[in-house]
């Protein structure tokens, strides 16, 4: 169920981070760097306050280019974008508070990150892990070598949750959602790190009713009447248990049904928003040298 | 001018073995068993259940260096002792396994936190990306040294646990878990029974970096991009660490899976490795049109045969995909 202070909780978090300046400051990253594309080491302050990190990758040229906003997933560390998206777009990996680059003074604890905080939506860890992602939304929507009406974000429910709080972007590409219908779905599973909830609220019976109404807060369903971009969703088998989201959304949804074959599904998925975005897709498995 | 792929299986990977790569090791092996294990076991009442107790752990490896790890083993009055073992190995940048569906399956298991990873790495912590090139110039301080040792060391863990059954102790893991798995069953034949390796990383460095521009080879590249005159020390000193030059040692049975679209580890260094498994009876599945997962979506069901097969736990159940 949607929380009934649902907006002012949000509004909340957004005030926070007005009432804060990023500060950011962008530190050139040669050893990373090549001739097609520059990265660099990208810090900016969110609530806490609290430093984060980010790795900018900006392709040589005249831009502006389109842009993909890439969040974090859940895990300590979080790779530099990939080489043929570095070509293509300006590039920008955040890293939320905890994980590696931005552990300091807080390190994430994997398993552990999922619950902490979880019996209060306040101090849930998670109100700053997308508070995070919404100040990435914000930096890259600014820039002026980005083409503002090519922009994509994607990742899992941390892309739709900031495509829905932060208007700008063209298409959200989301995959490996957690917290969509966590709190009725979570015994459906005991993979991580579904489990570290199952195992919280076990060792908890007494806090289950706490936990399931502060994961309502970050559950995509009741974000999607305000995202107006347009979704591609990336689903495993049965589309179905995504429909009352996509029916939801404000914008349009396309279901992608992976195929399990790494392959085909990054070319497919890449194709998409290539062809979203205006550039040529990409493989990232190389088929031909010297090209 | 652009020139088409080859066939993956008809690649030939450069990697030579050096002249001293058995004493390499040997004086390796002989440094980590001087140190003493120190096992210690800290019961994790959060992470079990009924049928599962879980312990974080901690040990000693080379250099006096602390790991730490997970281990999950059946409850008694759920499946009695003794209990073959599994050791899961992680990926680059994956967090380790806390193998609690392993163990449910009846495995006395135990996921690994070789240094750097998160919990092991108050001594060393190069980074990611960073691991992969740290000290690659020589092989004595490379970064993969202490690394495939806390591996390693993994194996005396699992010894001085009364409840495991010696005679059926495995490993598994994918991409730099499926390296692992190789330099573990390579340098322990004298203890593990089986292992199964997804992906496996680690393998013909110099070929696969050249062969893709995916993280983390693409570190690789970048280093020799910064340091060209490097070059030569950097192929030297991967040559003591390719699974390649581990492979044949390896003699248990093993199983090897691959995607035939992997960017990250190219399917031509799987089947280099599957060749160089000479000694031992090596099964190699490929996947079409699969990357980096290798297939994992059906291989997972082959894996848990082919451990069950070799290292028969006595519980039932599915358990969690392993990822690299």
């Amino acid at each position: 169920m949607r929380p009934s202070n649902f907006d002012s909780y949000w509004d909340n978090v957004d005030a926070e981070l007005a009432a804060l300046p990023a500060q950011p400051v962008i530190e050139e990253l040669p050893l990373r760097s090549n001739e097609y594309s520059t990265v660099y080491a990208l810090r900016l302050t969110s609530i806490g306050p609290y430093r984060i990190f980010g790795y900018l990758c900006v392709p040589t040229g005249d831009g502006p280019f389109p842009a993909l906003l890439q969040t974090p997933r859940y895990g300590s560390v979080n790779h530099i974008p990939d080489y043929n998206d570095r070509l293509r777009y300006v590039c920008l990996q955040i890293m939320h508070r905890g994980q590696r680059l931005a552990d300091q003074p807080y390190a994430a604890a994997y398993p552990g990150l999922m619950t902490e905080g979880i019996d209060d939506p306040e101090e849930y860890i998670y109100r700053g892990i997308v508070a995070d992602c919404l100040r990435a939304a914000e930096f890259l929507l600014s820039r002026a070598d980005v083409d503002s009406n090519r922009v994509t974000i994607q990742g899992d429910d941390l892309a739709l949750i900031t495509a829905a709080r932060r208007s700008g972007f063209a298409l959200v590409n989301a995959a490996g959602l957690t917290f969509y219908e966590l709190a009725d779905r979570r015994h459906e599973s005991s993979a991580y790190p579904v489990e570290e909830v199952n195992e919280y609220c076990r060792a908890f019976p007494d806090r289950t009713a706490a936990v399931e109404s502060t994961l309502a807060y970050f559950d995509p369903l009741h974000h999607a009447q305000a995202l107006d971009a347009d979704v591609i969703l990336s689903v495993a088998g049965d589309s179905t248990r995504y429909a009352p989201l996509a029916e939801a959304l404000s914008g349009g949804c396309d279901f992608y049904e992976l195929t399990h074959r790494g392959g085909t599904d990054h070319d497919a998925v890449d194709a998409l928003v290539a062809g979203r975005l205006g550039v040529e897709p990409m493989s990232r498995f190389i088929r031909a040298f010297g090209q | 001018m652009s020139a088409q792929r080859l066939p993956p299986d008809q690649y030939e990977v450069t990697v030579e073995r050096p002249e001293d790569f058995d004493t390499f090791w040997a004086d390796i092996l002989e440094r980590l068993g001087n140190v003493a294990l120190d096992p210690r076991m800290t019961p994790a009442p959060l992470r079990s259940t009924d049928e599962v107790e879980t312990f974080e752990i901690h040990y000693t490896s080379l250099d006096g260096i602390e790991i730490a790890g997970w281990y999950c083993r059946p409850r008694a009055e759920y499946i009695a002792p003794p209990y073959p073992a599994l050791l899961l190995v992680p990926g680059y940048i994956s967090e380790p396994t806390l193998p609690k569906s392993w163990a449910k399956l009846g495995y006395a298991a135990i996921g690994v936190a070789p240094r750097g990873k998160l919990r092991s790495n108050g001594q060393f912590n190069p980074g990611y990306p960073g691991l992969l090139t740290h000290n690659i110039t020589d092989r004595n301080t490379y970064s993969y040294r202490g690394f495939y040792a806390d591996a390693i060391r993994a194996v005396d863990f699992a010894l001085s646990r009364p409840e495991i059954d010696n005679a059926r102790i495995g490993v598994h893991g994918s991409s730099q878990g499926g390296a692992l798995t190789v330099v573990v069953a390579a340098l322990r034949g004298d203890v593990i029974a089986c292992g199964a390796a997804g992906a496996p990383y680690l393998t013909g460095f110099m070929d696969a970096a050249s062969l893709t521009h995916s993280n983390p080879y693409e570190e690789i590249n970048d280093y020799l991009r910064m340091h060209p005159d490097h070059l030569d020390a950097v192929t030297q000193t991967v040559s003591y660490f390719d699974c390649i030059n581990f492979a044949p040692l390896i003699s248990c049975p093993m199983l090897v899976y691959i995607g035939l679209e992997d960017d990250v580890c190219p399917p031509e260094t799987g089947f280099a490795l599957a060749r160089a498994m000479r000694n031992c009876q090596a099964e190699l599945h490929t996947h079409e049109h699969c990357a980096h997962d290798a297939g994992a979506y059906w291989e997972m069901a082959e894996v848990e045969a082919f451990l069950a097969e070799h290292l028969r736990p006595a519980g039932s159940g599915r358990p969690e995909m392993t990822v690299g």
